[in-house]
């Protein structure tokens, strides 16, 4: 059975890396969602699928592992957290942008690779190695003593 | 502890201590730094003697041990930094402004004497490399340490770029040495392997580089005068005396590695004479006198760099001596253009003259160094002018006529800095003599230069100490004032009717050199590659970064993906067979494709929701048939949760709208996410074979015992894991607070719209043991 889930949990993922690259945010967070959903089940894919009993003392083993089903209870309630903030936020950006397209949100870094930043050195300093007219330009000006 | 180690390490605690204690010492912190330096003039007592060894185990396994050998040559060197700095440290007392910050500069200044000493004690080849980075970095802070100026930053940057180019060019070449040579100990490393090895001509290239970069050789000499934007003192410690020769220390050092290659004579000879020649040129053209001692001291670095450079016993002997002599009275000359500035308040030489009579003391100072520098007798340099003029007459004819056009241009430049004592007084203030805080440091250095010419067997002496280390106890030749008519006498004579000539026609040689300015220099290259730098690097972050979110994503999906599939190519496949597959697992898959499928085709953001939904409840259903029923419990309510979530949420956004992707993006996309697909399965398919036993036994077995649970998914969240759990539902509360007050933020002053804070912090369901 655990290559048919391997095949389904590509499926999940694949689509939820699909809507991830969306435009509309709305889709980006259901592909979150469903990358979830897939990595739900890989975390008890791996640990092997066995017809044992559920891990209830109450009924007669053997059991399957109970450690994976642990973490995926975690996994399922943070995931519904994370999905909930996502989609506020989601709302919010909608509010101050105005539209829902993450491709315009106008967010970009990307800044103007000739706007000053102060790290430049400054060429129109003149080493000692350049001659200069005056004796009073800043590399020459004498440190006054107090 | 030994001595060595002491002479490395106090120097910076007592930086931890000025820095802690210049508060209240204000300017007498000096007088404390210059403690520091006991231990390394102390290291005086051990030269001569045997070598000296010390370790200190730091990291065995990986070779790293601070290890300190003290040779004839490495001690030597620690006690002349030992002098400079206490000189320095004392100087600087009575040179600095009252508005100076003490605990800044002492520290810096102790830390760059501690990282120097132990550049020249260590014999761990990655220490050595580690104490060569911390002087770059020290010199660049006190560099930098008028941090307001502007060309006090760009000159540290300078400094520091360069160096660092050079520290770079270290580390590979140390690197290259102890994978080849099999010991992270210079001392120890097996030469015959090194030189044998295909790594050897490598490391020597990368070694001319770091010591090119550090003392300042063509074309690298640009650093050297920019950084005179340092204090005084720190000009005549780090740039003159002290850290601009750990380059020279290094072709001293390495050259018994590297000299039987053709290569290392071959270029480090005439790179070190044309540094010379070229740096005496440009110094005869300067105007402030710190600058032209900046660039004696790039012409007097590429002397000794050609005379270590030859790597025989005579120009060994020859550049240890003149290394001793430039050291006095270079840092001497430094003092001296100090105590001017400090005096008349200014450097410029056109602004200057006369002032022989109103600071005599300066005066004798100056005309011994100067002398000394310009190699006249009965001064240091001379001696050790003779040698140099002897060393390159043996190499040939022609290096001896460089060798004597540079010395002729030191001459010049020599006299242009005694210009400013000569004639008619002229200053912007009426100076006075110094006190003595700064004029005996200054006499103490040239009375040195005056000892080591007027008594040439303690300059041999002194030179001697490094002979064991150095390989030149085959030298036979001594220090004399005389050794008969020889080219070297021939060469000093035409050097001083050269040097004459320039001085007499001083007006028409500045004519010349003003007609010689080349239009380019390195000043001007080094300023456009770092704005190419600049700029390309703001272009490329510009591409790569920042840039729309799916854009974004498909970049780093993509890397992941070559990375990732790169992996999978490489790891061995192992397909486990399909097994049994119960009947009731095609309708769960039928229903999770359904809902991928369905969500991923939908165009209507309803309709997808719906979807998302059909495969939540797949899940569910899934976690049932994977024997987890609180899981598929958890799921259920959850996944119900979300989708009323998502309609509430819908009541805010816009309508129905498509947002279409452009062909090519759609493809990539598509790439992509089978990419990602493949990804997951073959990750689950490898991830199949255990690679240890499981833990889970564990919890079955004391479930009940210590849990008092049957339910031991249950136990295991609520008791064996606990703190787990609490951090889980701390994620919850931040959230349901980041999302209360996202909402709120929407409609600031009005009560929170619909979307309710508390709806969406209502903890997830779960069932108690």
């Amino acid at each position: 059975m655990e290559p048919l889930f391997a095949l389904l949990i590509g499926v999940l993922v694949g689509t939820g890396v699909f809507l991830l690259l969306s435009r509309t945010i709305i889709r980006v967070v259901l592909g979150l969602a469903f990358i979830a959903y897939g990595v739900n089940l890989a975390i008890l894919t791996v640990a092997g699928l066995r017809p044992d009993a559920p891990p209830l003392l109450t009924l007669k083993g053997p059991y399957v592992d109970p450690l994976p089903q642990a973490l995926v209870l975690t996994a399922i309630v943070i995931g519904f957290a994370t999905t909930a903030l996502l989609l506020t936020v989601a709302l919010r950006a909608y509010q101050v942008a105005g539209h829902d397209d993450v491709e315009a949100f106008g967010d970009s870094l990307a800044r103007d690779p000739d706007s000053p930043d102060g790290l430049h050195a400054d060429a129109s300093h003149l080493g000692p190695d350049e001659p200069t007219e005056a004796p009073t330009s800043t590399r020459r000006a004498p440190r006054r003593p107090a | 502890m030994g001595l060595m180690t002491a002479a490395v390490a106090l120097p910076f605690l007592m930086a931890a201590l000025c820095a802690a204690l210049a508060g209240r010492l204000g300017r007498a912190t000096g007088v404390l730094a210059a403690l520091a330096f006991v231990p390394a003039l102390l290291l005086a007592s051990r030269t001569g003697g045997e070598t000296l060894s010390e370790t200190t185990r730091w990291v065995p396994d990986l070779g790293l041990n601070l290890v300190f050998r003290g040779d004839g040559f490495s001690l030597m060197f620690a006690v002349l930094i030992g002098v400079i700095g206490t000189l320095a440290s004392l100087y600087s007392v009575t040179y600095l402004s009252d508005r100076e910050r003490f605990g800044r500069f002492y520290p810096y200044l102790l830390a760059f004497g501690g990282s120097m000493l132990g550049l020249v004690l260590s014999d761990n080849l990655a220490a050595l490399f580690a104490f060569w980075e911390m002087t770059s970095v020290t010199s660049f802070l006190l560099i930098g340490l008028w941090h307001t100026r502007s060309s006090a930053r760009d000159g540290a940057v300078k400094a520091f770029l360069i160096s660092a180019l050079g520290g770079v060019a270290l580390l590979a070449a140390v690197a290259m040495l102890g994978l080849a040579g099999g010991s992270a100990q210079l001392s120890q490393l097996d030469l015959d392997a090194v030189r044998a090895s295909p790594l050897f001509v490598p490391a020597l290239l990368l070694t001319v580089l770091a010591a090119a970069t550090k003392s300042a050789q063509l074309p690298f000499h640009l650093w050297l005068p920019t950084a005179m934007e340092a204090p005084t003192p720190v000009s005549a410690f780090l740039h003159s005396a002290t850290m601009v020769k750990a380059g020279v220390l290094l072709v001293a050092k390495f050259g018994l590695i590297f000299s039987v290659s053709p290569l290392w004579s071959g270029l480090l000879v005439p790179l070190g004479l044309a540094t010379m020649v070229w740096g005496a040129w440009l110094a005869l053209r300067q105007n402030d006198l710190k600058a032209l001692l900046a660039y004696s001291t790039v012409s007097q670095l590429g002397l000794l760099v050609s005379l270590y450079g030859v790597a025989d016993a005579e120009g060994r002997f020859a550049a240890t001596t003149h290394l001793l002599n430039h050291a006095a009275f270079k840092a001497a000359l430094f003092f001296v253009v100090g105590i001017i500035d400090h005096e008349t308040g200014t450097r410029d030489v056109r602004r200057l003259s006369g002032l022989r009579r109103a600071l005599p003391v300066t005066f004798v100072v100056a005309v011994l160094a100067a002398l000394s520098m310009a190699g006249l007798p009965p001064l240091g340099g001379f001696l050790s002018k003779e040698l140099f003029y002897e060393t390159m007459w043996h190499q040939g004819p022609l290096f001896l006529a460089v060798a004597v056009a540079g010395g002729a241009l030191t001459f010049a430049y020599s006299a242009r800095l005694l210009r400013v004592f000569t004639g008619e007084l002229s200053a912007p203030k009426v100076p006075h003599e110094a006190g003595a805080g700064l004029t005996v440091p200054a006499a103490l250095l040239a009375g040195a230069a005056l000892l080591m010419g007027l008594w040439p067997a303690l300059t041999e002496t002194l030179t001697r100490t490094a002979q064991e280390a150095l390989a030149f106890a085959s030298y036979g030749g001594h220090i004399r004032w005389w050794h008969g008519v020889t080219p070297a006498l021939l060469g000093t004579l035409v050097t001083w009717a050269l040097g004459a000539a320039l001085v007499w026609q001083a007006p028409a040689a500045q004519r010349l050199q003003e007609r010689l300015t080349p239009r380019w220099n390195a000043n001007l290259s080094y300023v456009l590659i770092l704005t190419l730098l600049n700029t390309l690097a703001s272009r490329v972050t510009a591409r790569t970064q920042g840039l729309a979110l799916p854009d974004q994503l498909r970049l780093s999906l993509g890397a992941s993906a070559l990375i990732g599939g790169y992996a999978v190519w490489q790891a061995p496949q192992v397909l486990p067979r399909l097994g049994t597959v119960p009947l009731e697992a095609l309708p769960v898959a039928a229903l999770l494709v359904a809902g991928a499928v369905g969500v991923a085709l939908s165009r209507n953001r309803l309709t997808a929701v719906v979807l998302t939904g059909l495969t939540g409840f797949g899940s569910a259903v899934s976690f049932l048939l994977m024997r987890a029923p609180d899981l598929a419990l958890t799921q259920l309510l959850v996944e119900t949760v979300t989708v009323i979530l998502f309609l509430l949420v819908f009541r805010f956004l816009p309508g129905v709208r498509d947002l279409p992707r452009t062909r090519g993006r759609l493809g990539l996309d598509l790439l992509l996410s089978a990419a990602a697909a493949a990804g997951a399965t073959l990750l689950v398919m490898a991830s199949l074979r255990f690679l240890a036993p499981p833990i889970s036994p564990y919890y079955l077995l004391n479930s009940y015992k210590e849990g008092g649970g049957k339910n031991v998914v249950n136990v295991i969240l609520v008791d064996f894991r606990g703190f787990d759990t609490l951090g889980e539902i701390t994620v919850v509360a931040v959230v349901a607070l980041a999302v209360g007050a996202l909402v709120r933020l929407g409609r600031p002053g009005q009560a929170p719209p619909e979307v309710d804070a508390e709806q969406l912090a209502a903890p997830a369901p779960r069932r108690k043991p």
